[in-house]
């Protein structure tokens, strides 16, 4: 007997602390709706989201948005996942662009197209706001899905000092891959067989290596695959032969890139120390390079072989499937308001990504900022030319059987071609199931 | 061990066998209501947080999807086969078994030589020991960070010295070669003071008439090292082993935030593979069922070397 009365006590204290944590919405107020973010590039992203959020919900009274951080975008995916699977989903996410088709095929996203149609606009009208290269990553068997947050595409950064003093002028970039070698060659030092500042850089660690793949393919006329449908990829093709060829011969020919996989963060510093003259990296790191970069930089297109063309990068606003009405509509109204010119542009300035809506580069802050920098004028105009990032069943793990193969080709340990062919078959066999359901699916 | 204590209670309080079993069961539990009033708390959020997540795994390894719209269904063990068969869990249990061996022997040989090194207490050992105890206090995930600006090829602090000696340098954690064995020496960095402790703590133990009989008969150092202190070490040896063996493959924050498991799988341990598996590949079934095969292989290790140390010493 001596627990009982303590015991009942504690049932009770905790029975009622367990009501008070589920029917918080018994008390009438405004929607509350969570939205998660991630942090995928260095600085203070996480401060400037609490301003955005607080702006918002001060011109909002009738919701209640908290944003909440949920570390990388691979995280953000784990986060959201399983705040689903618990039966309370977040009411928007930023997720990045190319998981989308996964969590469609998965059933994990709100249709959009009903709240564009609540709104009297068109899909076509609606999605004329953004830069028309965004829009193959938003939009799945022509229904809407997500709304472009924040973009970037690779650029290619030049030391023009080192450059000045190799006798190339850094004005007139290298614009072909035939150049782009012969700019790195001229900008390799070496003393006797050590290389003492490599005359290029380009990352390979898991997520970025398929990014950077896409784009050389891409540079060399290829594709890396099936826009339309999720279940191809062209890894086994001429185009990307040429790709990983080329990379390779960096490497063991031309010896003017270092061996083996470097990560984005390696390369930046490399760069940013002066042991690299030249690099590939997204123009998400264009704001870490213009405060750290103690020399003269430039920036340009990347060169290309075949044609110019890059694909996309960054993130979308998505809004989880199973949110009740009134969570949804909330969400709808702070997504419309977040990627709205204004506070598109304001993203932008704070974190180097460009601002998926055209319209926010006719704000009169945005003009004042171009004209002051200039570098960020490029990788808009690159937009032109840019093209949807790789989406398919199971991205990353398809993703992953190509840089496994890219990576062994960089160390010395595989040739381009039987690497492809590996990797080729290893995605097939990811993306049987997907096939078996849909295209091999017959009557 | 206070789960040896527990498990003593009611033996202790047991009734004498010609008792009804009835009786004797409620007499039994009656004497240690108490016992177990005190544990509920505790046991609630095992059972919460601890039986029950072990539980699901148990159920989800038993289901799977044949197509991404498909119902799950009941696969038995199939799941499990179809991890066996996957090659990147056969190479991951490899470079687990390769990481295990190359971090429990130098980290625990280190361990052995620090602690022997500074067994008297003194201002310098003291300062020693509390440097090569540093590292342990330095969490995983920050030192990870901090050796990936280490490694950076070319312009790393490694790479900064040992440039001057080497023509070409390593490219320590792109190359699949290497990889591994960088990541080892993090490991290896960051638990050899941890393990200090405990032989520390052992040396103590050691009996001092011992050691001064042994003197006296003339025994040399190494003499003593090897016929008294090492025996003496033995429950130590065995209850670091244990602990080193389960680090290897429950630690891999350092794997998460430096490599992702490549370049090109080099450095994909086991827990790393059941977390691509649930959340790249999104199989809940499979990572469930390699979950059960790692959770099997543990819970085997560590009773049979709890059961050896039981045998020998009656208890660590």
């Amino acid at each position: 007997m001596l627990f009982s009365r303590r015991l009942m006590l504690g049932l009770a204290m905790a029975g009622t602390l367990a009501g008070a944590l589920a029917f918080p919405a018994l008390a009438a107020g405004p929607t509350e709706i969570d939205l998660f973010f991630p942090v995928p590039v260095d600085g203070k992203l996480a401060r400037d989201m609490g301003t955005l959020i607080k702006e918002f919900n001060e011109g909002h009274p009738n919701i209640k948005a908290t944003a909440v951080y949920t570390g990388s975008y691979d995280d953000t995916l784990i986060k959201t996942r399983a705040a689903m699977k618990a039966g309370k989903p977040p009411a928007a996410v930023i997720m990045s662009a190319n998981f989308l088709l996964d969590m469609q095929i998965e059933n994990e996203l709100t249709n959009l197209d009903s709240l564009i149609a609540a709104d009297g606009t068109t899909k076509e009208q609606f999605l004329g706001q953004f830069f028309p290269a965004l829009q193959g990553n938003a939009v799945i068997n022509r229904s809407v899905y997500g709304v472009p947050f924040h973009n970037s595409t690779p650029l290619l950064y030049i030391n023009a000092d080192q450059a000045k003093e190799a006798g190339l002028d850094p004005n007139k970039p290298p614009q072909t891959w035939a150049e782009l070698t012969d700019w790195a060659k001229k900008l390799t030092k070496r003393e006797g067989d050590k290389v003492t500042r490599w005359g290029i850089a380009i990352p390979c660690a898991y997520d970025y290596c398929g990014w950077m793949m896409e784009t050389l393919t891409m540079t060399n006329g290829g594709r890396y695959y099936n826009e339309e449908f999720g279940g191809e990829v062209y890894y086994d093709t001429p185009s990307m032969l040429g790709a990983l060829t080329w990379w390779n011969d960096l490497i063991a020919k031309h010896k003017v890139h270092a061996p083996g996989a470097t990560p984005g963060p390696a390369v930046s510093t490399s760069f940013i120390s002066g042991n690299a003259a030249m690099m590939m990296l997204s123009t998400g790191s264009l704001t870490y390079v213009r405060d750290n970069a103690k020399f003269n930089y430039k920036v340009a297109f990347i060169p290309r072989n075949v044609r110019n063309a890059v694909p996309i990068g960054g993130a979308s606003l998505i809004i989880p499937a199973g949110l009740e009405a009134d969570k949804q509509k909330a969400a709808w109204t702070l997504i419309k308001w977040m990627t709205s010119p204004e506070k598109s542009a304001w993203w932008s300035r704070a974190t180097g990504y460009f601002a998926p809506n055209m319209a926010a580069y006719k704000t009169p802050d945005m003009v004042d900022f171009l004209n002051k920098n200039p570098d960020a004028k490029t990788a808009v105009e690159q937009l032109d030319v840019a093209k949807p990032w790789f989406a398919t069943y199971k991205t990353v793990p398809v993703r992953k059987t190509l840089e496994d193969e890219v990576m062994l080709v960089l160390n010395g340990k595989k040739q381009p071609k039987e690497a492809l062919v590996a990797a080729q078959k290893a995605a097939d066999e990811t993306l049987k199931p997907y096939n078996a359901e849909t295209s091999l699916k017959l009557p | 061990m206070s789960l040896a204590e527990l498990a003593a209670l009611p033996v202790a309080t047991s009734a004498p066998p010609r008792l009804h079993v009835l009786r004797r069961f409620s007499h039994r539990f009656k004497a240690s209501l108490p016992a177990y009033l005190l544990l509920l708390p505790s046991l609630v959020f095992l059972a919460l947080f601890t039986y029950g997540a072990m539980g699901r795994v148990f159920v989800d390894a038993l289901y799977q999807r044949a197509t991404p719209k498909a119902p799950l269904r009941f696969v038995g063990l199939d799941n499990i086969s179809a991890v066996l068969a996957d090659p990147y869990f056969t190479g991951a249990v490899v470079n687990n078994l390769v990481y295990a061996l190359g971090t429990a022997i130098p980290s625990i040989a280190l361990a052995l030589l620090f602690a022997l090194a500074l067994a008297r207490t003194n201002a310098v050992s003291s300062v020693l020991r509390a440097a090569l105890f540093l590292p342990v206090l330095i969490p995983m995930v920050a030192a990870s960070a901090l050796f990936l600006f280490i490694f950076l090829p070319n312009v790393g602090l490694l790479d900064y010295y040992i440039g001057r000696l080497l023509p070409v340098l390593p490219n320590w954690l792109g190359d699949p070669d290497i990889a591994l064995y960088a990541i080892m020496v993090i490991t290896i960095w960051k638990n050899a003071g941890y393990y200090m402790l405990f032989f520390l703590a052992g040396l103590q133990a050691v009996p001092e008439d011992v050691m001064e009989a042994a003197h006296l008969d003339g025994a040399g150092p190494f003499q003593r090292l090897l016929y008294i202190i090492l025996p003496e070490l033995k429950p130590t040896f065995l209850f670091v082993i244990v602990i080193a063996t389960l680090n290897a493959v429950t630690q891999v924050d350092h794997v998460f935030v430096m490599t992702k498991g490549g370049p090109s799988n080099a450095t994909n341990l086991v827990l790393f593979y059941i977390y691509q598996q649930a959340v790249e590949h999104y199989d809940i079934g499979k990572a469930s069922a390699a979950t059960l095969l790692t959770l099997g292989a543990l819970m085997g290790l560590t009773a049979l070397s709890f059961r050896t140390m039981a045998s020998r010493e009656g208890g660590p």
